[in-house]
């Protein structure tokens, strides 16, 4: 196609300017991703003192590990961080699934709520922490000032383990469902219409076309967004800070905020990158499941 | 009327209702906080409705200086990190889409841009601090742009690189043809044509780099050298702040990116929907 321009000198010119364009961003990923993974790796096995110079590294094997995978606290994350992803990722795929359906079906309100749908997503997880701390809060909570209003009990849900973990849920739904509004919305978009009509022409009630016809055609498109809500879940670590601070004892301490507490707080650097380490294998063991899962039912359908 | 290609859909009152419903759901926890943010601290803690306009708060989150200066913190570290990305992302994006090139550096580059998303960031937490430790960047504003520049760059480029891709190859050959080099072809035939794809890459890079919070917290010592995501965290655990201030200082981290996404809602709305895809 291109004989005119395929001269041996072009060619070897142009991966020349194709290599140097790559170099920046290997050298960047490799110096800040790889590297400290390889630290991370380092560390897992390793028994580490914190002496003047530095961190001095004393290979230690599986020890670190062994200590964390048998440490109560470890298994109280991973347990909430499962519990936490399931109930976001559905609550989230629901919202989303209904926001988009009203926004593709609005005529009146189209412009205003395309655009105010998609604000919980571009403000700091902190903030968003912050917002809902001054409506949870049992002291000065916006919740408990309108229940106070009108004489009903005051709530108190951040204090009890259960209420925290429904309060973190809760933020976590309203601050990603623009992600998931944004995906099936567009999907919507791309259905044609003409289906639709020839489904109503046949008798089909609106109910009737959301369940045969458009959400068989959405199922990509919400296994996609799934994929990527599992992962944000898995990372959250921002939501809960000011809003439970991973409390009331550890009823919301997620993965994320275990290895923060322990090489920060506990100094315990070593079990810290051992955690970390079989928290990356296990996010990559739900992924591969996920995939595979979605791929079984992509053949089967 | 409804036989036409273009049939104006059909109103439904249901409908219209429940997007007032999902609006007032939106909006509601902001507006709260940001209500707050203009009360006395009489005001809000009173079991009583009352609504005293006051802009003491906004005066005492900014006293001292500290707030202004993590303000300062995150502003360099936006522009910084933005700059990084835009650059090394259509650079390598272009090099990705249009350049074909060796297999032994792309597979690699598409692994790494493949996989760095998906790590929780929290699990880098302990190699990246001993990595800025021994380069003499911790607790500085520029190390931040580093770590901000890694979690960000596979988006960059990933996303650039599908905008480059959507160029015909015509317009690199004819370009070629007139004997330009290059180098050149990208930077004054090539670039401007990805003008919008720059601009969503920037506006969405921008408002990672503002919100991010845990590498703010864990790769600087707070106070002044700390992000503003950092010192809002920082005002809960002072006995002497109160909420007013607090809802001040969300307020001014919050608004910004509002303002960003009413004015520039496509460019957040391509970045969003191919960020997350990628990333």
């Amino acid at each position: 196609m291109t004989t005119t321009l395929a001269t041996p000198r072009r060619r070897r010119k142009r991966s020349l300017f194709a290599a140097i364009g790559l170099l920046p961003f290997l050298v960047f990923s490799l110096a800040l991703a790889a590297y400290p993974l390889s630290q991370v790796v380092r560390m897992a096995f390793s028994e580490i003192d914190l002496g003047a110079t530095g961190f001095s590294y004393s290979w230690s094997g599986l020890d670190n590990l062994v200590r964390v995978l048998s440490d109560a606290s470890a298994w109280q994350a991973i347990g909430n961080t499962v519990f936490f992803v399931v109930m976001t990722v559905v609550g989230s795929l629901l919202m989303g699934l209904i926001a988009a359906l009203l926004v593709n079906r609005a005529v009146i309100l189209l412009p205003l709520a395309r655009n105010v749908m998609i604000w919980p997503a571009v403000i700091a997880p902190v903030v968003v922490s912050l917002m809902w701390l001054l409506i949870f809060s049992p002291t000065v909570g916006g919740i408990n000032k309108v229940a106070l209003s009108f004489g009903l009990p005051a709530q108190e849900w951040l204090n009890s383990g259960p209420g925290a973990m429904f309060v973190v849920i809760i933020v976590d739904i309203w601050h990603w469902t623009p992600v998931v509004f944004l995906f099936l919305y567009t999907a919507l978009q791309s259905i044609n219409e003409e289906v639709l009509e020839a489904g109503r022409m046949d008798g089909a009630n609106e109910v009737g076309l959301l369940r045969h016809i458009v959400l068989p055609l959405l199922v990509p498109a919400i296994a996609a967004v799934g994929v990527v809500r599992i992962v944000m879940g898995i990372k959250v670590f921002d939501e809960m800070y000011l809003l439970t601070s991973g409390g009331p004892n550890g009823a919301t301490t997620l993965v994320s905020q275990r290895i923060q507490l322990w090489f920060f707080q506990d100094l315990r650097f070593g079990d810290a990158s051992a955690f970390s380490l079989a928290v990356v294998l296990m996010t990559a063991i739900v992924l591969a499941a996920f995939l595979f899962a979605r791929r079984q039912l992509g053949k089967r359908a | 009327m409804t036989s036409t290609a273009s049939a104006p859909r059909k109103r439904s009152v249901l409908v219209e209702i429940g997007l007032v419903v999902a609006i007032i759901l939106v909006i509601l926890p902001v507006a709260w906080m940001v209500l707050l943010a203009f009360l006395p601290n009489v005001a809000i803690v009173s079991t009583k409705w009352i609504f005293p306009f006051w802009l003491g708060n906004f005066a005492q989150v900014f006293e001292g200086g500290v707030f202004g200066i993590q303000i300062l913190n995150s502003v360099g570290i936006v522009v910084g990190t933005v700059v990084l990305c835009l650059v090394i992302g259509s650079i390598s994006g272009y090099s990705l889409a249009k350049l074909n090139p060796p297999r032994w550096l792309a597979i690699p580059a598409l692994a790494l841009a493949g996989i760095i998303p998906l790590i929780p960031p929290a699990t880098l937490v302990p190699g990246l601090y001993v990595t800025l430790n021994s380069i003499g960047l911790l607790g500085t504003v520029w190390g931040l742009i580093l770590v901000n520049t890694v979690f960000n760059l596979p988006f960059a480029t990933l996303l650039m690189s599908s905008y480059f891709s959507g160029i015909p190859e015509e317009l690199r050959e004819a370009a070629l043809m007139d004997g330009a080099s290059e180098p050149k072809v990208f930077a004054s035939v090539m670039l401007p044509l990805v003008r919008p794809g720059l601009a969503a890459t920037g506006v969405f890079v921008g408002i990672m780099a503002w919100n991010e919070f845990l590498m703010g917290l864990t790769m600087t010592s707070g106070g002044p050298t700390a992000p503003v995501t950092v010192g809002i965290a920082g005002f809960l655990q002072q006995y002497s702040v109160t909420w007013g201030q607090l809802s001040a200082a969300g307020t001014v981290a919050a608004i910004p990116m509002i303002v960003l996404a009413i004015f520039a809602n496509r460019h957040i709305v391509a970045g969003l929907t191919a960020g997350s895809v990628k990333g």
